[in-house]
C-alpha cells in the first residue's frame, strides 16, 4: 500500500509538473533554412502559420538554435550542419538518400520527412495513368536506394524492369537511347547525379523524340515536359511536420522518419496528347491512387 | 559574307572551349578519372589511383548535401507548345511522316529522292543535280505549288519561287523526321502551301548524340564525306555540320551534270533561363554544276556556279505549360552564275521574313494559334529582269483554333489573309473535322482554300531579245487558286501492329499561271492564268510492324486529272499557239501517273545485320515542260548495313553497301532535251560508312 501511495504521488506530481512546463514554457522550436531559397522560404512560411496558432510551441528568433528544444532543419545544407547537434532534430525537404546519411552519422535523437514519394505510391501512379505498360525504363548512376523497391514493386505489378547505369556523363546519351528503345514508360528516379540543371533538358529532349512517357519527380517536371507525377507541396509537408512538432510537445518522442503523408498529381494534358496517349486527369489519378487523409 | 566568318570564329572559340568543358567535366569527378594528367607522364601512377577510385566518390559528400536537388530543379518548359506535334489522327490535314529510320533504310543520297516515299508525290531531275518535287500534277521542273520549311524557314525562293532542292545545307543524317502535309494548309503554314507543305525538322542540338563521320564513295563519280559535332552545355547546345558531296550525274553521252556541293551548318539553341529559347541557324552551301546538252550549240558543256546561305533567328518564350510567343526572322540569299556561255546568266535573290506568333490554351479544349508576319522579296538579274523587279513586301495575318468537342471530336479552323504586294489580297480559309469513331479508328472531312501568287518571273520576269527563250512578262496575272475536299481515314491496329491511313480527294486548282506567246515583232514568252484542272484520286499509307525486326511501309496513289480553259492565250487567233493550247488541255490527263507507289521494306537481324529494300513505281506521266512522256517506271533498290560496336554510342557506326536500280530496270527521268533520248538512271552502288566518335 506504501509503495503504491508513493508511486501515485510521483506521477501526480510528475504530471503536474510536466504540465506546469508546457504551460510555462511552451516548447522552444528553431527553424533552420538551409539557404534563402524560394522552395526553403515557402515551406518556413507554410510551417509557422501551422505552429502559430499552437499554444504549446513558441519559435526561437533565428541564431538562437542553440537554445531550442527541437530544431527543424530544412534542406540538406542545414541537416548536414546539425546531424552533429545533441538537440533533438526534425529534418524536412531532403530526399531520402540525404536524410539516410545523415541517419547514419548522426549521434543525436532525429526524425524527418522524405521528400520522396514513396515507391508504391509512384507505381500506384504508373499503374493507373499508364495501364498498358509492359517495361519501365530506369536510369542510375550508382546503386540507387529506391532501386531495390522499384525492381521488387515491378516484378509486383508484372512490369519488366529496365536498367541502365550512367557511369559517366558522356555515357548519358547512349545509355538513354539504347533504354528508351526497350521502355514503355520512362521513370525518373531521384540522383542528383543524372538530374541536373543541365541534363534535364536533353533527357526530355530524348524521351520525347523515341515518344517514351516521363514520370516525373515534381510538378517542375510535369511543367517542363513530363506526363505526370505525384508530389507533395511544401504546404502538405509543413502540416505534416507542424503535427510531428506537437506530437514532440507533447511526447518529447520523435516519429520514425517517414514519407509525406498527403499529395498531389501533376498531369501534362499536351504531352499526352501529342503522345497519343489517353489519360485520366490529374483529379481522377489522385483519387484512383488513395484517398486523401 | 561578314556574318558567316564572325560566325566562324565564334565557332572556333567554342571548340576550344569544347575541351576545357571535357575537362571540367574531369575535374568535378564526372569523368573518366584525369583527362587533364595526361599530358604529365610523373602523373602516370595519380592517373592509375584515379581511375581505381569509385566512380563519384570524390565529390560524393558535395552530391548528397544537393540530394534535394533533383525534386526543386528549376526546369524549362522543354516540350513547348510549337516543340509538340499533333498526333497524326488529329492533323487537320493528310499528313505523311518521314522518320529518320525510313531515310536509313532508303538508301537514298539527295534530299529530294525521299519524296519518292510520299503516296501522289512526284520527284523529277532535269539532270543529276536539279531536282523537283511536285504533288497532283501541273508542274514543269521549277515545281512551285508546295511550301517547303526547313526548321520553319522557307526555302521556296524567288525568283522562280521554286526549291533548289540540291542546294538546301541539310544532312540527310541530321534529320529527325519530314512531315509532308499532303493538301493545301495556308491557315497553318502560310502562303504559298497551295498543294501541300514539306516540313523538314532537323534534330535539334540539345539531343545528345555523338560526333559522326560519314563517308561515301561509289559509282558515277559518287563521293560523298559529311561530319557533325556537338557541344551541350547548361544554357547552350550546339551542333555544327560539314559536308561535301560529288558524283558524275546520270548520262555522260547526253548531258554534262557533274556537280560538287560544299555544306556548312551551324545551330544553336540558347537557354539562358527556363522560360526563354534563342534558335539561332547559319548555313551557306556552294555548289560546282555542269550544264550543257550533247549537240546543242546553245547550251555548250560548262560549269555554273551557285550559293545559297541563311540566317535565322527565332526567339520562344513560354508563358505557360500551353501558351508561348514566339519571334521569327530570317534571312536566305541565293547566288546563281552561269557565266561560259554566249549568253551568260546571272541572278542574286534575297528574302527576309519576320513572323510574330502567339500560341494560347484559353480553355482545356480550345487551342488558338495567331499570329502576324512580313516578308520580303527581292530577285535582281540584268538578264532576267532587264527592268528591275520591284522589292515585294508581303504582309500575312493568320489565325487557327483547334477546338475539342467531347473525347470524340476535334475541330480544326483557322484562315490566312495575305497582300501578295502585287495588287492581290486572299484569304486562305480552312475548315476540317477529326472524329474518332472508337479509340484508334479516326474519320476526317476536311475543306480548305488557299492562293498561290504569281512567282517574280512570272510578273516581271524581262529578259530583253537576247536569250534564247525570250521573256516578257506582260504582268497582271492573278493568283492561282486551290479549292480542296477531302475524307481520310486512319486505323490503328495495335494489337497486330498494322497502322492505315487513307483518303479519296477532289481538287480543284483554277487561274493555273502558263507560259503565254505574245508576240511584239518577235515571240516573246509572257505569263497568264490559262487553265484549270480538276484532281481526283485517292491515297493510301500501310505500315506494317509484325515484330520488332521488320517494319513495312506501302504507299499507293491513284490519280486523275482533267483541265479545261480558264482564260486563253493572248494571240489565239496564231495556229500554232492553238494548237499547243489545245495540246496542253487534251494532254492534261497525263500529267499525273495513274498509278503510282512505293514499298519500303526494313528488315533487322539480331546479328547486328539490317536488310532494306525499296521498290517504287510510277505509271507514264508528261511533265508539263518536258520533252517526252516519262514510261512507266519500276525500279528496285536495296541497302545492306553492318552495325559494328553499339551503333549509335561513341565507337559505334555502320557500313553500309547501297545499290540503287538494282535489276537494271527501265528508269527514265524527266526530260528537257530534244531529240536526244531521255537520261536513263542505270544500276549504281555506292558504299556508306559511317563512325561515331
Amino acid at each position: 500500500m506504501h509503495r503504491i501511495a508513493l508511486v501515485r504521488w510521483l506521477v501526480l506530481v510528475c504530471s503536474l509538473f510536466c504540465f506546469n512546463t508546457i504551460q510555462a514554457s511552451p516548447l522552444k522550436v528553431a527553424l533552420a533554412l538551409s539557404e534563402e531559397r524560394e522552395v526553403y522560404l515557402a515551406f518556413e512560411s507554410a510551417l509557422r502559420n501551422s505552429l502559430d496558432s499552437r499554444q504549446e510551441i513558441q519559435i526561437l528568433p533565428s541564431g538562437t538554435a542553440a537554445q531550442a528544444e527541437l530544431i527543424v532543419a530544412i534542406g540538406a545544407k542545414a541537416a548536414d550542419s546539425f546531424s552533429g547537434s545533441s538537440i533533438p532534430v526534425l529534418n524536412v525537404m531532403v530526399s531520402r538518400a540525404g536524410l539516410e546519411k545523415f541517419r547514419r552519422d548522426s549521434h543525436s535523437e532525429s526524425s524527418g520527412i522524405y521528400m520522396d514519394q514513396p515507391m508504391e505510391r509512384r507505381f500506384s501512379l504508373l499503374r493507373a495513368a499508364l495501364p498498358q505498360t509492359k517495361s519501365v525504363g530506369v536510369l542510375i548512376s550508382n546503386t540507387s536506394p529506391q532501386l531495390a523497391s522499384a525492381k521488387q514493386l515491378s516484378s509486383a505489378s508484372g512490369f519488366r524492369l529496365q536498367i541502365q547505369t550512367v557511369s559517366t556523363p558522356d555515357q548519358l546519351a547512349s545509355s538513354l537511347s539504347a533504354l528508351l528503345a526497350d521502355s514503355d514508360v520512362f521513370l525518373v528516379l531521384p540522383d542528383a547525379e543524372i538530374y541536373r540543371s543541365d541534363t534535364i533538358r536533353n533527357i526530355l529532349l530524348e524521351t520525347y523524340r523515341q515518344q517514351v512517357p516521363m514520370i516525373g519527380l515534381s510538378q517542375n517536371y510535369v511543367r517542363a515536359g513530363a506526363l505526370c507525377a505525384v508530389y507533395s507541396t511544401p504546404m502538405q509537408i509543413a502540416d505534416q511536420a507542424a503535427r510531428i512538432v506537437s506530437q514532440f510537445a507533447r511526447t518529447r518522442k520523435l516519429p520514425d522518419y517517414q514519407y509525406p503523408q498527403e499529395f498531389e498529381v501533376a498531369v501534362n494534358t499536351q504531352v499526352a496528347r501529342s503522345l497519343g496517349l489517353t489519360i485520366l486527369s490529374a483529379e481522377q489519378l489522385r483519387n484512383e491512387i488513395g484517398e486523401r487523409p | 559574307m561578314r556574318w558567316f566568318w564572325s560566325s566562324i570564329q565564334i565557332l572556333s572559340r567554342d571548340l576550344d572551349n569544347y575541351s576545357t568543358i571535357r575537362k571540367k567535366f574531369n575535374l568535378t569527378g564526372k569523368g573518366q578519372g584525369g583527362l587533364i594528367f595526361l599530358h604529365s607522364s610523373s602523373h602516370k601512377l595519380l592517373l592509375a589511383t584515379l581511375a581505381m577510385l569509385p566512380f563519384f566518390s570524390a565529390v560524393q559528400a558535395a552530391e548528397d548535401l544537393d540530394s534535394e536537388q533533383a525534386f526543386f530543379l528549376e526546369m524549362p518548359v522543354v516540350l513547348t507548345a510549337s516543340r509538340l506535334k499533333q498526333p497524326l489522327d488529329e492533323s487537320p490535314s493528310a499528313m505523311t511522316v518521314i522518320d529518320a529510320e525510313m531515310i536509313r533504310a532508303s538508301g537514298f543520297r539527295k534530299l529530294s529522292e525521299l519524296f519518292r516515299l510520299v503516296p501522289g508525290m512526284y520527284v523529277g531531275s532535269q539532270n543529276g543535280h536539279s531536282s523537283f518535287v511536285s504533288y497532283h500534277g501541273t508542274t514543269d521542273n521549277y515545281a512551285r505549288r508546295m511550301q517547303v520549311l526547313v526548321d520553319g524557314r522557307s526555302v521556296y525562293l524567288p525568283p522562280f519561287s521554286s526549291v533548289t532542292w540540291d542546294n538546301i545545307p541539310v544532312l540527310l543524317e541530321n534529320i529527325e523526321r519530314i512531315e509532308v502535309v499532303r493538301g493545301p494548309s495556308a491557315a497553318s503554314h502560310g502562303a504559298n502551301s497551295t498543294q501541300g507543305v514539306i516540313n523538314i525538322i532537323t534534330r535539334e542540338p540539345g539531343i545528345l548524340a555523338p560526333d559522326q563521320l560519314t563517308v561515301a564513295q561509289g559509282g558515277n563519280g559518287v563521293s560523298d564525306l559529311s561530319a557533325m559535332f556537338g557541344l551541350n552545355s547548361s544554357v547552350m547546345d550546339q551542333r555544327l555540320s560539314i559536308a561535301y558531296r560529288a558524283d558524275q550525274g546520270y548520262d555522260w553521252s547526253l548531258l554534262n551534270d557533274d556537280n560538287r556541293t560544299r555544306m556548312l551548318s551551324w545551330r544553336g539553341n540558347y537557354h539562358p533561363n527556363a522560360i526563354d529559347n534563342f534558335d539561332i541557324q547559319l548555313g551557306y552551301s556552294e555548289a560546282t554544276r555542269g550544264e550543257g546538252v550533247v549537240g546543242r550549240a546553245s547550251s555548250p558543256f560548262r560549269d555554273t556556279q551557285s550559293a545559297y546561305d541563311y540566317q535565322q533567328l527565332t526567339w520562344t518564350r513560354s508563358l505557360d505549360m500551353a501558351a508561348e510567343l514566339r519571334v521569327n526572322y530570317q534571312h536566305s540569299y541565293v547566288r546563281y552564275d552561269d557565266l561560259q556561255t554566249h549568253i551568260p546568266e546571272s541572278f542574286r535573290a534575297h528574302r527576309h521574313d519576320l513572323e510574330v506568333q502567339h500560341i494560347s490554351q484559353w480553355h482545356p479544349d480550345n487551342r488558338l494559334v495567331w499570329g502576324v508576319g512580313i516578308r520580303s522579296e527581292k530577285a535582281i538579274s540584268a538578264q532576267m529582269f532587264v527592268v528591275p523587279a520591284p522589292t515585294l513586301a508581303q504582309k500575312r495575318v493568320f489565325a487557327h483554333d483547334e477546338l475539342r468537342i467531347g473525347d470524340a471530336a476535334v475541330v480544326n479552323a483557322g484562315a490566312m489573309w495575305e497582300d501578295d504586294a502585287m495588287g492581290h489580297s486572299n484569304v486562305s480559309p480552312r475548315l476540317s473535322l477529326n472524329y474518332h469513331l472508337v479509340p484508334n479508328q479516326t474519320l476526317r472531312f476536311g475543306t480548305s482554300l488557299a492562293y498561290r501568287s504569281a512567282a517574280t518571273v512570272e510578273e516581271f520576269g524581262n529578259t530583253g531579245l537576247i536569250a534564247d527563250h525570250p521573256v516578257w512578262a506582260q504582268g497582271g496575272v492573278l493568283p492561282e487558286k486551290m479549292l480542296s475536299r477531302e475524307i481520310g481515314y486512319m486505323g490503328q491496329f495495335p494489337d497486330i501492329g498494322l497502322t492505315v491511313d487513307t483518303r479519296v480527294y477532289a481538287d480543284h486548282l483554277s487561274k493555273v499561271i502558263f507560259v503565254d506567246p505574245v508576240i511584239f515583232g518577235a515571240v516573246y514568252n509572257s505569263f497568264k492564268n490559262m487553265y484549270q484542272v480538276d484532281f481526283r484520286g485517292w491515297e493510301s499509307t500501310l505500315k506494317y510492324r509484325w515484330n520488332e525486326y521488320d517494319l513495312l511501309t506501302f504507299n499507293y496513289a491513284r490519280q486523275h486529272a482533267s483541265c479545261a480553259s480558264d482564260g486563253l492565250p493572248t494571240n489565239l487567233w496564231h495556229p500554232a499557239i492553238q494548237a499547243g493550247y489545245s495540246e496542253l488541255l487534251s494532254g492534261c490527263p497525263k500529267m499525273v501517273p495513274v498509278n503510282s507507289g512505293s514499298l519500303l521494306l526494313d528488315h533487322r537481324l539480331a546479328t547486328g545485320l539490317q536488310l532494306s529494300a525499296g521498290y517504287y513505281f510510277q505509271d507514264e506521266v508528261q511533265v508539263l515542260d518536258a520533252q517526252y512522256a516519262q514510261s512507266p517506271m519500276h525500279r528496285v533498290d536495296i541497302k545492306i548495313t553492318r552495325a559494328f560496336g553499339k551503333r549509335d554510342e561513341v565507337g559505334g557506326g555502320e557500313v553500309s553497301l547501297v545499290v540503287q536500280n538494282l535489276f537494271r530496270d527501265s528508269h527514265t527521268e524527266y526530260s528537257s532535251i530534244p531529240q536526244q533520248g531521255t537520261p536513263n538512271l542505270d544500276r549504281r552502288a555506292y558504299l556508306l560508312a559511317t563512325f561515331r566518335y
